[in-house]
């Protein structure tokens, strides 16, 4: 057991802050939002710097790494990344040993059934969508995935009209049961460690306004109705961040990944709601960085059937014997 | 980082599996359902820490030159979770080994850790800890219990309250106000006080928690050689301080939370009630509450395992703990249903266990103000 970052980590995050710190950014993820943009230079940037294959690189005989693939989706959450990194980096080196061209947007069959708004869908290269027992790794062309207007903080893409015939059985690779554990695991975990980078910033983001901020004579952040709410928050995401790292280095197991997704999705509901109602009628608006983080928060919520889609799962891999 | 186990600690998880097996009597579930400070178990403690310390395990994380094994805190923390789990068949003497002997060692004279600490590493005395009183709970630094000093003794006077496990306590760990002309901080000192001192009465507090769970104590002249000081004199708040860090955490509640919510998810099926989307939800939400409490303690240990200084952490830690075996006894009761209204029945015993924890060690509003100041850095005006 060891909480502090190796030499190794330490300097993978310290490459990577700087990465960010030179393509990424709340005004840059504000401008890009505004345009329904996907962020090329940022994603190009990435796979450069060989952050993009970072996970099936150090992968080794004894499993993979996915803790460092996480600590580097952490940190391109927290800087408000417009790239799908968690899908790049944590879920398709565990659903396919083949590189899967990016960007990827991650889906169900039923998002595609009754086609609904999936993150970087517009944008993608590749669609992996979880089926029954089966993952369809489905290269899209241009036309094929329509943009949608959101206010949730990702671009958001789903099924055109002139495709909502799509017929899997020819439109791409379909994997087997193993990949459809795996992917259903690792969405889960990317779920939570997205999660724990935006309510990170979020918090951050809230934290710095309240300490100058003042009404009533005082700073906003002295009140202690305030400041027992804000501890409780910061609770949520340290735990949320220690539930996701362990499930990542023990490679997204069903039961760590699915109490990592759980607790973190509940957690964001939580940090959305208090860092907006500390933040007044100001965080209700585009100059203020906060919706950066804390809409996407929401979206993060909608994905795998979300908070209780986790618990479910973590009841049934905990008790499945139990339970049947 | 990394959150693997190595060989050896994996390998002591399963001999103290092996080893409660094997020493905890057939009515251990009866014995242990009035918690650490009922008779039975406060009884059973000196026989199984002697025996634990047999094994060299009571201590091992204490220095050699002090009955120990210089092992890492992760190995002591196995043994906490292992035993919390099953309702600490350590009594109160887990107090002893967490916190009191560290204490002893670290601002005691060579002679009271002389007299002390093979008494705690041979698993023979029962300690309990005298800090709130009437006037002085979450406000500790209020306290006014006094202890004059006449000659070469202390004369105390005064009382505490709460206490838990004194009816049994060969010794308390006492905090007084040694100068009276002081406030708040300054002028606090902690004694170690034998229990059979004339002048302590022991009364024990009525309460819901369950039997001879709390107690006054007073002080009526109560006098004691000046020997008895630990620490420096009017400077007890920085060793009640370095104790309280340890003791936070002390107690590995998500440890037992876990065990209990296993059980109820075997209640839960046996019953068909996991057909019932809104348990489901509450087993999952449960369930990764003790994993998180389970985390935020172990990056304590972590941090505690460098040697480095405490942190608010361990107010992070302590929060989620209490916020976990909450939810687990309150659980337990909406999965038992009815039956959970008997006094002992299995619901009752957790959820009476757990409804403390928000109190005991510093309130939950208290952890949350230092977090507050500590972690986050927020201004006090």
């Amino acid at each position: 057991m060891n909480f502090e970052l190796s030499e190794d980590q330490q300097a993978i995050l310290e490459a990577i802050d700087r990465l960010l710190t030179q393509h990424a950014g709340p005004a840059r993820a504000i401008e890009l939002n505004r345009q329904g943009r996907y962020d090329d230079v940022l994603h190009h940037a990435l796979d450069e710097a060989g952050f993009s294959t970072i996970a099936s690189d150090l992968a080794t005989a004894n499993g993979p790494a996915g803790l460092e693939a996480a600590l580097i989706v952490e940190a391109i959450a927290r800087a408000g990344g417009v790239v799908a990194s968690a899908a790049q980096l944590l879920v398709a080196p565990a659903v396919s040993k083949h590189r899967i061209a990016g960007p990827i947007a991650l889906c169900t069959l039923d998002n595609l059934a009754k086609p609904v708004p999936v993150r970087f869908a517009a944008h993608a290269k590749t669609l992996l969508v979880l089926g029954t027992g089966e993952v369809h790794v489905i290269p899209l062309t241009v036309g094929e995935m329509e943009p949608v207007r959101s206010s949730f903080g990702y671009p958001m893409g789903r099924l055109a009209e002139a495709n909502r015939f799509f017929d899997l059985s020819t439109a791409g690779e379909s994997l087997g049961t193993e990949a459809a554990q795996a992917m259903s695991n690792w969405w889960r975990l990317a779920l939570a460690v997205d999660a724990v980078g935006t309510m990170d910033a979020a918090l951050q983001h809230t934290v710095a306004y309240l300490k100058q901020r003042r009404q009533f004579g005082r700073t906003i952040g002295s009140f202690q109705a305030i400041q027992h709410r804000l501890s409780l928050c910061a609770i949520q995401v340290e735990a949320s961040r220690w539930l996701a790292r362990e499930a990542a280095y023990h490679g997204a197991q069903a039961e760590a990944a699915a109490a990592a997704a759980a607790f973190a999705l509940h957690a964001a509901d939580q940090v959305f709601t208090e860092t907006h109602q500390m933040s007044g009628a100001i965080g209700f608006t585009c100059e203020f960085d906060l919706h950066v983080w804390s809409m996407r928060l929401l979206a993060l919520r909608q994905e795998l059937g979300g908070v209780g889609g986790a618990r479910r799962a973590l009841v049934e891999t905990r008790w499945g014997e139990s339970a049947q | 980082m990394e959150f693997d186990w190595s060989q050896d600690d994996i390998q002591h998880r399963n001999d103290i599996r092996a080893f409660l097996q094997q020493e905890l009597p057939e009515n251990w579930e009866d014995m242990s359902q009035h918690g650490p400070g009922g008779d039975s178990q406060a009884a059973f403690s000196r026989t199984f820490c002697a025996r634990m310390a047999e094994k060299g395990w009571l201590t091992q994380h204490w220095p050699t030159e002090y009955g120990g094994r210089d092992c890492e805190p992760w190995r002591h923390s196995i043994v906490g979770e292992e035993l919390w789990a099953i309702g600490e068949p350590r009594g109160s003497q887990y107090m002893n080994v967490n916190w009191i002997g560290p204490a002893i060692m670290t601002y005691g004279s060579a002679a009271q850790k002389h007299f002390h600490l093979p008494k705690i590493s041979c698993g023979q005395v029962l300690w309990c800890q005298g800090f709130s009183e009437p006037e002085a709970g979450s406000d500790l630094a209020a306290l006014r219990t006094r202890a004059e000093k006449i000659g070469d003794h202390y004369v105390i006077n005064g009382s505490k309250i709460w206490t838990s496990y004194c009816n049994h306590a060969d010794f308390i760990f006492l905090l007084v106000r040694t100068d009276p002309q002081s406030s708040r901080h300054r002028g606090i000192s902690v004694l170690l006080v034998p229990m059979d001192t004339p002048g302590i009465d022991v009364r024990e507090i009525p309460s819901v928690v369950g039997e001879r769970y709390f107690h006054e104590v007073f002080f009526t002249d109560a006098t004691v050689p000046t020997s008895v000081l630990l620490g420096p004199e009017n400077n007890g708040w920085d060793v009640v301080n370095y104790a309280l860090q340890f003791e936070r955490i002390g107690a590995a509640r998500y440890a037992r939370a876990a065990v209990t919510l296993d059980k109820l998810a075997e209640v839960a099926a046996e019953r068909g009630m996991l057909d019932d989307p809104i348990i489901v939800d509450r087993l999952g939400e449960a369930r990764a509450l003790c994993e998180a409490a389970r985390l935020l303690v172990y990056k304590v240990i972590d941090i505690r395992a460098k040697d480095r200084p405490p942190t608010a952490d361990t107010q992070l830690a302590r929060v989620l703990s209490t916020t976990c075996d909450n939810a687990i006894g309150r659980l337990a009761l909406d999965i038992c249903g009815p039956e959970s209204l008997e006094y002992a029945s299995f619901a009752d015993t957790n959820f009476r266990l757990a409804m403390t924890a928000g109190i005991a060690v510093g309130a939950t509003e208290v952890q949350l103000n230092l977090i507050a100041s500590r972690f986050l850095d927020l201004p006090k005006d």
